[in-house]
């Protein structure tokens, strides 16, 4: 039953006139269309496509070749900043350990000048007293001798007044006694 | 000049043996030899009359007993004094009293280079050197 209702259609089709004969088309003015087309296509293509596209290929390269070169130097950077990082961190051991060398050199120091003030002290306490003991000695037997010679002195001078010439006598027989035996 | 000082002395001593006789000093030999140096003239004779004063003299006072005193002092003592220094010295010593005051009493002998002393200034030197 259908098979009639297409040929009949097919026959009603075929009988009207078609699309190209309806609009006007013209293989000929097709063509040449084409071609024309194609001379335009060709001439946008060398003239304007190709430059544009490789305008942008170039953009498109630089762009990438930036967006590469900050993320190398984001990278660089991060590394860098470790880097610093970790130098700043080194330098602060550093520090640590240099300021507590010198707290323990300074240290070291002060309590070596203070046992050296020390013994010094000690020292010259111990020669002043010294110093002292010899002057003080010296000084006792300055006053000895002086005080021996103003005795011996005096008592010359109270004997040659006082002794008679028989006390010089006897004397002088004992003397005399004396010197016979040495 | 240290060869003629040398024969200097020599001849001194050649001259002062000659003048002891018997281990003392004899005045005829000492009067002997000054007479033979002044007629003689040796060379450098005066130097030779100092060396030969020097042993002279020397040699007198090592026969001499020197005793410094202060007051009175009895020959009895001396000829003591004189005894012993000759005993000891093996030679005659003669004692010949010097006065001292300074000794204040006591004596002090000297026979040469030798000093014996017992007076009171020594005495009190000896306090005053101990003190």
């Amino acid at each position: 039953m259908t098979l009639p209702l297409f040929l009949a259609a097919a026959v009603e089709h075929a009988a009207k006139p078609g699309i190209p004969e309806r609009f006007g088309l013209e293989p000929k003015y097709i063509v040449m269309q084409v071609i024309s087309f194609l001379i335009v296509l060709f001439v946008l293509y060398k003239f304007g496509i190709k430059p544009v596209t490789a305008t942008m290929e170039e953009r498109t390269r630089k762009i990438s070749a930036g967006i590469r070169y900050a993320e190398e130097m984001q990278a660089k950077l991060a590394a860098a900043q470790q880097e610093s990082a970790t130098i700043v961190k080194k330098a602060n051991v550093e520090a640590t350990r240099i300021v507590d060398d010198a707290r323990k050199t300074s240290k070291d120091f002060l309590d070596k000048q203070t046992q050296e003030a020390t013994v010094k002290s000690a020292d010259l306490l111990a020669k002043a007293q010294q110093a002292i003991e010899l002057e003080h000695k010296k000084m006792l037997a300055d006053a000895r001798s002086e005080i021996a010679r103003l005795v011996v002195t005096t008592t010359e001078r109270v004997l040659a007044k006082k002794l008679s010439d028989a006390d010089r006598a006897a004397y002088n027989e004992a003397a005399g006694r004396e010197l016979t035996h040495v | 000049m240290a060869s003629g000082k040398k024969q200097t002395q020599q001849l001194a001593r050649q001259f002062f043996k000659l003048s002891i006789v018997d281990g003392t000093l004899s005045a005829d030999r000492v009067a002997g030899v000054l007479q033979y140096i002044e007629k003689h003239r040796p060379p450098r004779a005066l130097a030779v009359l100092k060396a030969y004063q020097r042993l002279v003299a020397a040699e007198f006072a090592r026969g001499q007993a020197v005793v410094e005193h202060a007051g009175a002092v009895s020959p009895s003592v001396l000829a003591g004094i004189a005894a012993a220094m000759t005993k000891k010295y093996q030679r005659p010593v003669a004692s010949v009293a010097r006065p001292a005051p300074a000794l204040l009493a006591g004596l002090r002998v000297r026979v040469g280079d030798d000093v014996y002393e017992s007076s009171v200034a020594g005495q009190l030197a000896t306090l005053a050197r101990s003190v």
